[in-house]
């Protein structure tokens, strides 16, 4: 049962390396965009940390993006 | 319905949509992979090499379908300029070239075992190529461009010129003599492939839509942050 799954009558190199190459390719897209939105999340976290107390909390206040990122970046460390 | 157009207010949703794919996503893939690699019957002249179609067909659906929309993107962009539409096709782009090299290269790994080469210049190939290439001046235009607005302008018009290779890869196999068989679904008339076939391709389907929907939340939140973080000194 196993042999044939894995030989498909000699079609398993191909069928095996289609969905391989797909899901690799897949694999690889999803890791680097995961990687690049939380170094994006975590730059803009620290540059409204860096602000001061004041100016953090009109920027916390006025852009629902910018609190919704700090809180996710929170979330995430 | 103006407010749920607003970026603000499509970034709460962003985190919900991600978490909810999240959840049902890698439940979806085993059960669409088992039926695909295991349970679905071989084919009676191709064997188990039609296996190969629950990778290729919904990949070049997704290439077709995503240039389609950045084609009606950039179209609308270019005609109300509005930002938001500009940062959609920008995050959906990625994927569409991603698909487009996914159903290129599955397609030559099943056309060696039916067709007895891995590669002919015919015309439905030859068009899926034509795709990638455009979808590659789109990325690159917004990629070596550094003025946003010149940018969004030019990638439009490459987005709309590249359209018109749409119809041309759908109706490559009826216009042409080709290697490439004619399409099996049809949206208008009866499709020619059994139902023991269709649920696990339609499920692969799905399982590659939900991934394409994760990764353009993903790339369109980091648009979102990028833009929020340009502008942080205004705020």
């Amino acid at each position: 049962m196993i042999k044939d799954l894995i030989y498909m009558n000699g079609y398993g190199i191909f069928v095996w390396l289609s969905f391989f190459i797909t899901f690799v390719v897949c694999g690889v897209v999803y890791l680097k965009t995961y990687k690049t939105l939380k170094k994006y999340e975590k730059e803009f976290a620290s540059e409204i940390q860096e602000l001061s107390s004041e100016r953090k909390k009109i920027i916390l206040k006025k852009s629902r993006v910018a609190s919704q990122a700090l809180s996710s970046y929170k979330e995430t460390i | 319905m103006i407010k749920f157009f607003n970026i603000s207010s499509i970034f709460v949703w962003i985190e919900k949509l991600i978490n909810f794919i999240n959840s049902i996503f890698f439940i979806l893939l085993l059960i669409a992979i088992s039926i695909a690699l295991i349970f679905s019957p071989a084919d009676y002249l191709q064997g188990d090499s039609v296996r190969i179609m629950y990778v290729h067909v919904p990949a070049a659906w997704i290439a077709l379908g995503s240039f389609s929309s950045l084609a009606l993107l950039s179209f609308l962009n270019f005609i109300f300029k509005i930002k938001n539409l500009s940062l959609i096709s920008k995050s959906i782009a990625p994927i569409g070239l991603m698909f487009t090299f996914l159903a290129i290269v599955t397609g030559s790994l099943w056309g060696r075992p039916t067709w007895g080469t891995f590669w002919v210049w015919d015309a439905r190939i030859t068009s899926m190529v034509i795709l990638a290439f455009f979808y590659f001046l789109f990325i690159l235009s917004h990629k070596l461009i550094l003025d946003e607005e010149k940018a969004n302008r030019i990638s439009s018009l490459v987005a709309i010129i590249g359209f018109i290779n749409v119809p041309i890869i759908k109706y490559s196999v009826d216009w042409w003599n080709t290697l490439h068989q004619p399409a099996s679904i049809k949206i208008t008339g009866s499709s020619t492939i059994h139902s023991s076939m269709m649920l696990p391709l339609l499920l692969m389907f799905s399982v590659l839509i939900l991934y394409c929907a994760l990764i353009f939340l993903m790339k369109y939140k980091t648009e979102i942050i990028r833009i929020k973080k340009k502008n942080l000194k205004r705020l």
